[in-house]
């Protein structure tokens, strides 16, 4: 059942057969083939309501049935104009009761709410949009009451695990499906909750096979969930397929644009990800997160900090929720809200806290190093840096200057100049030049500040690099005079010192010559 | 979530308390974050929030003495190494300006800078036994202070699993059964079609087939399948529902404007004399002498099948014959045990009504 879709679906989609010689046969079929479920044949008598209507005194309960037969077409205005010319009925109620929640009219909802009674339908039509609203633990109130006095009600027992899965509770989700599987092994419905419930369960490929076994048993005139199961084939195959697949299905299947967003964040195509997004009134956790990954993507990308605000504020509101804040998404939300802010103490605890689940995930490393880094932790920034893999992040300048940047606090500035040696010349190699001049200069590590400061010389003739250079050759010179470098390198800092045209070089080098003498060291 | 949620869990009828996000805030000021859902306490990092005094960038020698005298102003709880993360100062700031100010050349920063482990530290050279020329050039050292280049951060965010869709639930909008009949569905069994269906196209033919009106012609819309050769399954569904489609149709029934005998007189045994007769002489061939209207003649006389006008009706009468001996499960099994003794034909092209005619 697909009450969510947003786009009408067109009459021509459904199949066409003769009306006429139809309905000359029919009436005694019409039974058999609901008692066999077998809608296919049926679906087009309905279509003859409409003309029904046209003729004078026609039944008025036949305008409840259209409208209901609209809304599930999706065409929810016309189920609404026919809704309203139908009598007052239970079933009417019912149905603008559901209108009035596509069309987001709180004060409907209010008034139909009030009309439905305690009878087994219309709290099942509640329960349905209790579940709609992502409220699962009233839904599921609703059908555990039914069940107890209707025990021979299985298909509520779906509807109870539909719930379960939704509230990530999988096993209990799986436990209440086979009490309905155990008695109709060929749902449809429950086959493919199954398998959904296997993909979060195990894996795509144990999902996939739940599935398989579904459309292998099916006759070839089964049209029925066709789309979801092609929707679902692209899920548990990590995206396969994603673009032939999805588009067609985005507004029809409420997933289908979801997962097209993160197909193409996935693709780093922030912007098409951004399009698709950008309209959609989030309700669901999932779509806060979203709408917060897209927008912290583009914000990032663009330097907008509008978008890094929307992204921070739906991060915080997902994250602070009951129902989320101890889910992983729910932590790796406030994980980027306070990624966002900058508060990386915060951000350690809350990566700490799912970090296990993480252990391989470039992502999450790549946060979870910066966070390391800025909180001082340079050590084990160093180290969650060089488990990442991918090449791209490797060649993200994020990546490498705060690598270098834990290289130079932890002792290692060769590596650090190595990281440099292996850039493109460029404003961000140039960049990190600098960075390396001066965090060298501040730990002392004045050999490799004054190799940075010197190729800054030449690149850009600024007083300050000078006197950086100067700076680090007569660090490197009392270094080698406590012992802390090899004599040897002396040669290394006259050759330094020589390349730059300036009066105070030769006073440096006198002495530094001088002292040379003195102690034998060759120069 | 959003408003609507909360307005949903005040409608009367049935409220239960604690809805998801009904305890949601609007929050601007990442201060105020912190709830009683999350997990471990925060805020431990906000120590350093007292605002210290900005200090310009100075490109003298007593930068190091003076971040010492502030880093004992520092509450002891920061870790030693603060220096490098940046803006931490704007917590204090109103949430209008909270992060990011991208103020890189303002170096508010500097105050981070001082307690960095390891960090040089000239006081550890004063001890150093040199002229006082070298202690002069010494000097230089001090007389550059390096730069805090601030790092910028990204966040790689975490990109969400994709989501498979399970559907929603039945919202018990249906169109009830004319008959007024309970239908059950939703309730004792799931409202979805099962995975058998009949398919629309052979059912046609069946209805077809059964109320026998086959002069009307009627345009039936043909199935077409999409990637057939990856669909062998769907093929021999097909045929095999047609084939039995066809095994069921009773034989075509052609109405004779003039008196024909019907197709079980003709079955009758022939006398035994003729029986005998034909042990010896075969019946004419195909390859006889004659016109094709002559030999039609002769071979229908042999059948006891009358000739009118036209011989059209003859022959599907013959043909009818034919294909009834063929069908036939008594003669079929006659046949298999006379074929030993009848010698092959001689003639491949031999008419098959010929043939089968041998056999009876």
């Amino acid at each position: 059942m697909m009450l969510s879709r947003a786009k009408p679906a067109v009459g021509g989609d459904l199949p066409h057969t003769d009306k006429r010689k139809k309905k000359g046969r029919k009436i005694p079929k019409l039974e058999e083939l609901l008692s066999q479920r077998d809608f296919t044949g049926a679906i087009t008598l309905l279509e003859e309501y409409e003309n029904v209507t046209k003729e004078e005194n026609c039944n008025p309960e036949v305008w409840v049935n259209l409208a209901c037969t609209y809304f599930f077409l999706g065409m929810y205005k016309q189920a609404e104009a026919a809704g309203f010319k139908a009598p007052k009925s239970r079933l009417q109620n019912r149905l603008l009761f559901h209108l009035a929640h596509k069309f987001n009219d709180e004060k409907k909802l209010m008034n139909f709410h009030q009309n439905l009674q305690d009878i087994t339908e219309d709290q099942l039509s509640l329960a349905s949009i209790h579940y709609m609203r992502s409220h699962y633990q009233e839904a599921i109130d609703i059908y555990k009451r039914i069940l107890l006095d209707n025990r021979e009600y299985l298909a509520l027992n779906v509807y109870v695990a539909l719930c379960y899965y939704k509230l990530d509770y999988y096993d209990v989700s799986q436990e209440v499906l086979a009490v309905y599987l155990q008695q109709i092994p060929d749902s449809t419905i429950a086959l493919n909750l199954k398998a959904c419930n296997h993909f979060r369960l195990y894996n795509g490929k144990a999902a996939e096979a739940e599935l398989k076994s579904l459309m292998d048993n099916a006759s070839s005139s089964f049209e029925f969930a066709k789309e979801l199961i092609k929707h679902n084939l692209v899920v548990f195959r990590g995206g396969e397929g994603a673009l032939q697949v999805l588009p067609p299905l985005v507004d029809v299947i409420p997933e289908a644009r979801l997962n097209l967003v993160i197909y193409y964040l996935r693709q780093d195509d922030v912007q098409e990800a951004y399009n698709l997004i950008k309209d959609l009134e989030p309700t669901t956790p999932q779509e806060y997160i979203l709408k917060g990954v897209v927008n912290a993507a583009l914000g990032q990308e663009m330097g907008s900090r509008d978008h890094m605000k929307i992204a921070q504020q739906f991060f915080q509101l997902v994250g602070g929720s009951a129902s989320e804040c101890d889910t992983i998404p729910g932590r790796q939300c406030m994980a980027s809200c306070f990624f966002l802010l900058k508060q990386f103490d915060d951000v350690l605890i809350y990566l700490n806290s799912f970090k296990s689940y993480f252990y391989n995930d470039d992502i999450f490393n790549f946060n979870y190093a910066q966070a390391k880094a800025a909180t001082g932790n340079t050590s084990e920034g160093e180290e969650v840096f060089l488990l990442i893999q991918s090449e791209k992040m490797k060649n993200d300048y994020i990546y490498l200057s705060w690598l270098a940047r834990c290289y130079i606090m932890n002792k290692k500035p060769r590596l650090a100049w190595e990281l440099y040696l292996k850039m493109e010349t460029s404003g961000e190699s140039f960049s990190l030049l600098q960075l390396i001049a001066n965090d060298c200069y501040k730990m002392g590590q004045f050999y490799y500040s004054a190799k940075a400061f010197d190729v800054l010389e030449r690149l850009d003739p600024n007083p300050e690099y000078w006197e950086g250079k100067r700076g680090a050759c007569v660090g490197i010179f009392q270094m080698i005079l406590a012992g802390r470098e090899p004599k040897e390198t002396l040669r290394e800092v006259l050759h330094l010192l020589r390349s730059t045209g300036n009066t105070q070089v030769e006073y440096i080098i006198r002495i530094m010559k001088k002292w040379a003498k003195e102690n034998r060291v060759p120069v | 979530m959003g408003p609507r949620d909360r307005s949903l869990s005040s409608l009367r009828t049935k409220t239960v308390e604690n809805q998801t996000y009904d305890e949601r805030l609007e929050i601007n000021d990442s201060e105020e974050v912190a709830s009683i859902h999350t997990p471990t306490p925060r805020h431990k990092g906000l120590l350093h929030s007292a605002h210290l005094p900005n200090k310009t960038m100075a490109d003298n020698s007593d930068e190091y003495e003076e971040e010492n005298n502030k880093e004992k102003k520092k509450p002891s709880q920061l870790t030693p190494h603060r220096g490098f993360s940046e803006n931490d100062d704007d917590d204090d700031d109103d949430d209008d300006d909270s992060s990011e100010t991208d103020s890189d050349e303002d170096d508010d920063d500097e105050e981070h800078g001082a307690p960095l482990e390891g960090a040089y530290d000239p006081t550890d050279y004063e001890h150093l036994p040199v002229s006082a020329e070298i202690k002069e050039l010494f000097q230089y050292i001090s007389r550059y202070t390096p730069q805090l280049i601030d790092l910028d951060h990204k966040l790689k965010p975490f990109i969400p699993d994709f989501i498979p869709a399970v559907g929603d639930i039945d919202a018990f909008l249906k169109v009830p059964r004319p008959d007024g009949k309970p239908d059950n569905l939703g309730l004792l069994v799931l409202d979805e079609p099962s995975t058998k269906q009949s398919d629309p196209t052979v059912l046609s033919l069946w209805l077809t087939e059964n109320s026998k009106q086959h002069n009307i012609t009627q345009h039936m819309k043909v199935k077409s399948l999409e990637d057939a050769e990856k669909n062998p399954k769907a093929i021999d569904t097909w045929i095999e529902s047609i084939s039995e489609l066809h095994r069921s149709k009773p034989p075509a029934t052609v109405h004779y404007p003039r008196p024909m005998p019907d197709i079980d007189t003709l079955m009758q045994e022939w006398s035994p004399e003729f029986e005998e007769l034909l042990g010896k002489v075969s019946l004419p061939t195909a390859e006889i002498d004659c016109s094709l209207a002559e030999y039609i003649d002769m071979i229908c006389a042999i059948l006891d099948i009358p000739i009118y006008k036209s011989r059209i009706q003859s022959l599907h009468l013959l043909f009818s014959l034919y294909s009834e001996f063929k069908n036939s499960q008594h003669f079929k099994a006659l046949a298999e045990g006379k074929k030993a003794f009848t010698p092959p034909s001689n003639s491949a092209s031999q008419a098959g009504d010929a043939e089968t005619l041998t056999f009876s």
